[in-house]
């Protein structure tokens, strides 16, 4: 039994050769139906990934990587299949977590952390810590919509780091900051691999599959075209790009 | 092509000792105490963000409905001065009117406004869209005691039924309010101008409650279809129960219990439908 069971999962979006947001364009559009094409994001996607384990997942942009995780992670509801995850996930998605840009950091670190699943106590407790691994002591009281795209970027590394409890699942790790901060969540995503954190790393980075991942699935057309070892996955995603085809 | 059986489900946790100390660590934290955290959060930063967390900001959100009482007063006290409550009518119907209105446009847009929560993590969507209504329903807690006060300086204090029966229309009121919200905001993430219709419909709204005029003024043949909007009842039934001093009959009782159940199930049952794709959308 798996931490995470995803099994045949697929996803499918229609796009519409004409977009129609409001009641007005529907009304309008009436007597002229649209013509809608099938993007099939993921297709039977199966996979299992164990308590302690470090799953990479590699892939051509298009090739169904985030809508995977958005997946696992219970942002999006699949159109079939299912996932099982026995645990907490703690995302950060996109290069982020969500923020309100007329909320300082404090406020927003007390509402993503509530959302990640901890308590007001803990967050406060944890307050200094968080900003001080985000180097954003003196800019706590500072609204976010003032914040460079770095510096809300580390700030959300910060809480996730801080929030994990049983599953981290991290969109392009260590993308974000300078040297010292990438260090940082280095030596943190290490700490969290130690302890028996589950771990899984979305990645364009040959060298961050193959020197932090386990295990690592190469993604193409929405379907698992390989899962290997990071290392053996970062090569063929390597092949796969320089071949071109 | 939804399949029945797709979905994400949340098992019970594995055994894991090499996270045991984390999970002891959190193990005091439990859901409850989390989602508590989560609401009162949502709740206060709301509060901060609109009335940049100044007990002035939100006196000034209370001076909306009262300078609209002092002006509506003024001029329709004269067309109206041979009714001897008609300012207490319509302070009770004005405020009752202001938090409808201010509560359904906030809950409205409650998802597309926190859509950066709804991207980036698993979050509980329906706490999202009851929490945007608390900035409205405290204003209305406030606007109760004011209201109070009012009527016990003009020589009509309500008798503690009264008061009981009011405190039980506004709870249907915010039934209401909440059944809407929860299926409006999922469907203003696929009709982005459902606010300006809105907008449309509280206007005209606004008139066809009788918030400024008493509703004996209309030919008793429209009062049925009057009472089908829901403020219509809840502005009369508070009306009748804190300045008249009488209480509605069993029977209307029923009707406005049914009309708001009708409009929290209809709600819940749209935001059940959509909500599960709500973060497509966003």
């Amino acid at each position: 039994m798996g931490l995470i069971e995803v099994d045949a999962v697929s996803k499918a979006f229609w796009i519409p050769n004409e977009r129609r947001d409001t009641v007005r364009e529907h009304f309008l559009g009436l007597l002229r139906p649209r013509r809608f094409d099938r993007l099939q994001a993921l297709d039977a996607v199966s996979f299992t990934l164990r308590q302690g384990e470090t799953l990479g997942v590699m892939g051509r942009n298009g090739s169904g990587k985030s809508t995977l995780l958005k997946i696992v992670c219970g942002v999006y509801a699949p159109d079939a299949g299912k996932v099982i995850v026995r645990g907490a996930v703690t995302p950060i998605l996109e290069l982020g977590v969500g923020w309100n840009p007329e909320l300082d950091a404090v406020d927003n670190i007390l509402l993503i952390g509530s959302v990640m699943g901890l308590s007001l106590g803990e967050l406060r407790r944890d307050m200094e810590e968080i900003l001080a691994f985000a180097e954003l002591e003196r800019f706590a009281n500072l609204k976010l919509k003032h914040y460079s795209t770095g510096m809300s970027a580390r700030l959300g590394y910060a809480v996730a780091f801080k929030a994990v409890r049983d599953v981290l699942v991290l969109d392009e790790i260590f993308a974000v900051g300078d040297a010292g901060f990438r260090k940082r969540c280095e030596e943190r995503y290490w700490q969290l691999h130690a302890q028996g954190h589950t771990v899984i790393v979305v990645s364009h980075d040959p060298r961050t599959i193959a020197g932090f991942c386990d295990r690592a699935l190469l993604l193409d057309g929405g379907r698992i075209v390989m899962e290997d070892t990071g290392v053996a996955v970062a090569d063929r995603y390597v092949s796969l790009l320089t071949s071109g085809s | 092509m939804t399949n029945a059986s797709a979905g994400t489900e949340l098992g019970s946790p594995l055994p894991a000792p090499a996270v045991a100390e984390a999970r002891r660590a959190r193990r005091a934290a439990s859901r409850t105490v989390v989602r508590a955290g989560l609401v009162w959060t949502l709740v206060r930063t709301d509060f901060k963000a609109r009335y940049h967390g100044t007990f002035g900001g939100f006196v000034w959100a209370l001076l909306k409905p009262l300078s609209m009482f002092v002006v509506l007063m003024a001029v329709f006290s004269f067309l109206f001065a041979s009714n001897p409550t008609y300012k207490l009518d319509l302070i009770v119907g004005l405020f009752l009117w202001d938090f409808f209105a201010e509560a359904t446009r906030t809950g409205l847009t409650s998802l597309h406004a926190k859509g950066f929560l709804l991207t980036k993590a698993r979050c509980p969507s329906w706490i999202l869209v009851v929490t945007s209504i608390a900035n409205a329903a405290i204003t209305l807690v406030v606007f109760c005691a004011i209201i109070t006060v009012f009527l016990a300086g003009a020589g009509h204090a309500p008798s503690l039924a009264a008061l009981g029966a009011f405190a039980a229309y506004c709870l249907a009121l915010v039934a209401i309010v909440v059944g809407f919200s929860l299926a409006s905001s999922v469907l203003f993430l696929r009709y982005r101008d459902l606010n300006q219709v809105w907008d449309v419909v509280v206007q005209a709204g606004f008139f066809l409650a009788p918030v400024i005029y008493p509703l004996g003024i209309l030919p008793e043949r429209f009062h049925v279809y009057l009472f089908l909007w829901p403020p219509t009842p809840i502005i009369e039934f508070s009306r009748a129960a804190l300045v008249a001093g009488t209480i509605a009959t069993r029977t209307a009782h029923f009707y406005l219990a049914l009309d708001a159940a009708v409009c929290l199930l209809a709600g819940i049952v749209i935001f059940r439908r959509f909500a599960p794709r709500a973060a497509e959308y966003v």
